[in-house]
């Protein structure tokens, strides 16, 4: 949000910088605000450093028993806990068998949170442009709010939603017709499961899930697009359509990309839906369709029985997704800041057009 | 978690503080050695039992308990009772799953863990002394969504053989050499599994390495295990999850938990006569569930860690097993908590304090067998904080 506010409008918002203030001049009131606004800016700075550190340590002995099958392997097995022999890897003992290989599962955090991302973009800002630009103000009001509401709704609701009604509703009448496209479009051939269960239902979950994040920004964005630029561009002749195309998107651009890169990070992280739809299939799926796992999903699905690993190697190996998780959380969110700065400048960015 | 056992050394040293003050002010109460020697004995079912010292602990105890979500409805059950029958033993019980259980039993953040799978050799190497204790027995059922068939014969070898994707159709020949008479459909099977880490599972994958070779040396058992890959497979989280599942899916099978097996049944789901060990075909009821823990319990070792799968015996069905608190005495510093720990579990499988008709029925357990019982008690003396 901060990047937004800075980035969008190039002028700052707050107020002007007051003067520092001599020590000996502060108030105690001063010095209570000084302190608790320091202890609370310290905070979210010291939980990453600590979750990191805490991730790190944990899986250090996994990493050593998996060496670069965790980017080549895609069969992940904790291992067997009620065979007495071990498997050992490097000096590292885990339960027979352990294989901690998360090809499998970083296949399907990427396939199906882009999936959601490509469909969520275009239908947010879609949206929001229909909201503000063609829809009557007293319907405006009332659409948002429920564009909100959406935000709301927890993710397990989601999840059950897609496990009993929208799953099988795809898997009978929609996937059918998909699959009649896969002459033209051959990405949607193949089968599927009769509960609709897989990538795609869960891919079109995360969409609606992550579509109240990009479009609530959006809209806060396109509300802030000068008048004075979308008024000029009418008086200059111009449709409503050139008007979004030429001034209102470009403005909001940078935005949009932020605000996607939100959503995306929800998608990567988001657990208990993807868990319940997913299929939860120890593999990269077969086809768009198929059933697979992510990340997030495996390692709610997997602690319980990780926990009762006796060599205790299979929690490591747990900590170790959960720390590719934050790796690709936080390459996704550097990689979209370093968009964002290219392609933004401080100038008004009208007229550049789309 | 932390916050958990913050909270119950803080009850202890409340309930520490409470039973100083009980001793200073009346003299009637056991006196707080380090070995409480209350003389009621009323839990020791069996006249063989060893002596295992129970009674009302002088202060209040709160036993914390969480795990196996298959235990956890009949714990519920049994909270209340222990509350009455000993005013000073509240029993707060929890879900949370087996491996939860097992783990935070072994770590002593809580008293007790409970549990459909006992502790694996490596556990009990790392936790000296940590005990596996049976209080009651449970069965699985395998469901199916077959309409017209309610009750197919099957086999542990076929179950693991569509289980590996090599049974594909309900008329299947060795499915049918199974039905002699009945005319299968050429439905397609769709296994339906737990996505879950499960006790279910451990059960079930136990049942099928019993009976299949290449099931025993591939998957194997667990409460996960590495799934061969079957294309239609569905997976479900949570026994309710695996009867809606199969509900929603003509053609499926899968395996639930005795205690929502009501469920599955009222929904109108098929359910498998298993063939037993002795060959002949059986459903889970409290006759062939006791029948197969009769079988069963000749050859418990005293670890208690043992397998109820496959046993022999014309009545005897074969996806049976223990429900197990798990206890580290090594965790337990208190003696009153000890004390608490012993009398619950003693209560709790007597016929006349926990293990009474109406609290197994309610869930479907069955009663530990009688010969299971001295060695409960002989592991239960261990507990001695």
């Amino acid at each position: 949000m901060i990047l937004v506010r800075r980035r969008a409008g190039g002028v700052p918002t707050g107020p002007a910088r007051v003067a520092r203030t001599r020590t000996h001049e502060l108030t105690p009131g001063d010095r209570v605000l000084q302190w608790v606004s320091g202890i609370a800016a310290t905070i979210p700075l010291a939980g990453i450093l600590f979750i990191t550190t805490i991730l790190v340590v944990w899986a250090i002995p996994a990493i050593i028993y998996s060496g670069f099958t965790v980017f080549t392997s895609d069969k992940f097995f904790i291992g067997n806990f009620y065979n007495p022999n071990f498997s050992s890897v490097n000096g590292v003992v885990a339960p027979y068998g352990a294989n901690y290989g998360a090809l499998t599962f970083i296949i399907g955090t990427l396939s199906s949170s882009l999936i959601a991302l490509v469909l969520a973009v275009p239908i947010s800002v879609g949206g929001v442009l229909m909201l503000s630009e063609w829809i009557p103000r007293q319907l405006e009001g009332p659409l948002s709010t429920f564009l909100e509401l959406l935000a709301g709704i927890p993710s397990v609701v989601f999840g059950f939603w897609g496990l009993t009604v929208f799953g099988p509703f795809l898997g009978a009448h929609v996937f059918p017709a998909l699959s009649h496209l896969g002459v033209v479009l051959p990405f949607f051939k193949g089968s599927w499961a009769y509960n609709g269960q897989g990538l795609l239902t869960a891919s079109l979950v995360l969409t609606l899930m992550i579509i109240p994040i990009i479009a609530s920004t959006t809209r806060q964005l396109v509300k802030r697009v000068p008048v004075l630029a979308s008024e000029g561009a009418l008086a200059l002749g111009m449709t409503k359509y050139e008007m979004v195309r030429v001034v209102t998107i470009p403005y909001v651009r940078t935005g949009i990309i932020a605000s996607a890169l939100l959503g995306w990070g929800r998608a990567l992280g988001e657990t208990i839906a993807v868990l319940l739809i997913i299929g939860m299939a120890n593999n990269p799926p077969v086809n768009i369709y198929g059933t697979t796992s992510t990340l997030a999903s495996t390692i709610a699905d997997e602690l319980d029985s990780a926990l009762s690993d006796g060599t205790g190697m299979a929690v490591r190996a747990m900590a170790m997704l959960g720390l590719l998780l934050l790796t690709m959380s936080l390459i996704t969110n550097l990689t979209g800041r370093l968009i964002v700065r290219r392609i933004s400048s401080d100038a008004l960015p009208v007229g550049r057009g789309v | 978690m932390n916050v958990r056992r913050h909270a119950s050394i803080g009850f202890a040293v409340i309930a520490g503080a409470v039973l100083v003050s009980a001793c200073g002010s009346t003299s009637t109460v056991a006196p707080a050695t380090s070995a409480p020697s209350s003389s009621s004995a009323s839990a020791s079912s069996s006249p063989t039992a060893m002596a295992v010292q129970t009674g009302n602990p002088a202060g209040p105890q709160t036993l914390s308990e969480a795990g196996s979500s298959l235990l956890y409805p009949y714990l519920q059950k049994l909270a209340p009772g222990i509350n009455s029958a000993f005013a000073n033993i509240t029993l707060t019980p929890a879900a949370g799953g087996s491996g939860t259980g097992q783990s935070e039993a072994l770590s002593g953040t809580i008293d007790m863990g409970g549990s459909d799978a006992y502790l694996s050799a490596a556990q009990v190497s790392a936790n000296p002394g940590a005990l596996n204790i049976p209080i009651a027995v449970s069965a699985q059922a395998v469901n199916y969504n077959l309409a017209g068939f309610p009750n197919l014969k099957l086999s542990g070898t076929v179950l693991a053989q569509i289980y590996q994707g090599t049974i594909k159709v309900w008329n299947d020949p060795a499915i049918a050499a199974l039905n002699t008479g009945a005319t299968l459909p050429a439905t397609p099977i769709i296994p339906i599994r737990r996505s879950d880490s499960s006790g279910d599972t451990f059960i079930f994958t136990s049942f099928l390495s019993a009976t299949n070779p290449t099931w025993s040396s591939g998957p194997s058992f667990g409460t996960t295990v590495s799934w061969p890959t079957v294309a239609s497979e569905l997976t479900a989280a949570g026994n309710p999850a695996m009867v809606d599942t199969l509900h929603s899916t003509p053609g499926g099978i899968a395996y639930v938990g005795i205690s929502v097996e009501g469920a599955a049944l009222v929904d109108g789901l098929g359910e498998a006569e298993l063939e037993n060990a002795s060959g002949s075909y059986v459903q889970p009821d409290s006759t062939t569930i006791t029948a197969a823990v009769t079988a069963g319990a000749t050859n418990v070792p005293a670890s208690l860690a043992a397998s109820l799968i496959y046993e022999t015996g014309a009545q005897a069905y074969p996806i049976v097993n223990f429900e197990y608190l798990i206890i580290n005495p090594s965790k337990i510093t208190s003696s009153d908590t000890a004390l608490a720990i012993r009398t619950f579990i003693e209560w709790a499988i007597s016929p006349t304090g926990g293990a009474t008709a109406d609290n197994l029925s309610a869930v479907q357990f069955v009663p530990l067998p009688s010969n299971v019982i001295p060695l409960v008690n002989t592991a239960v003396a261990q507990i001695t904080g």
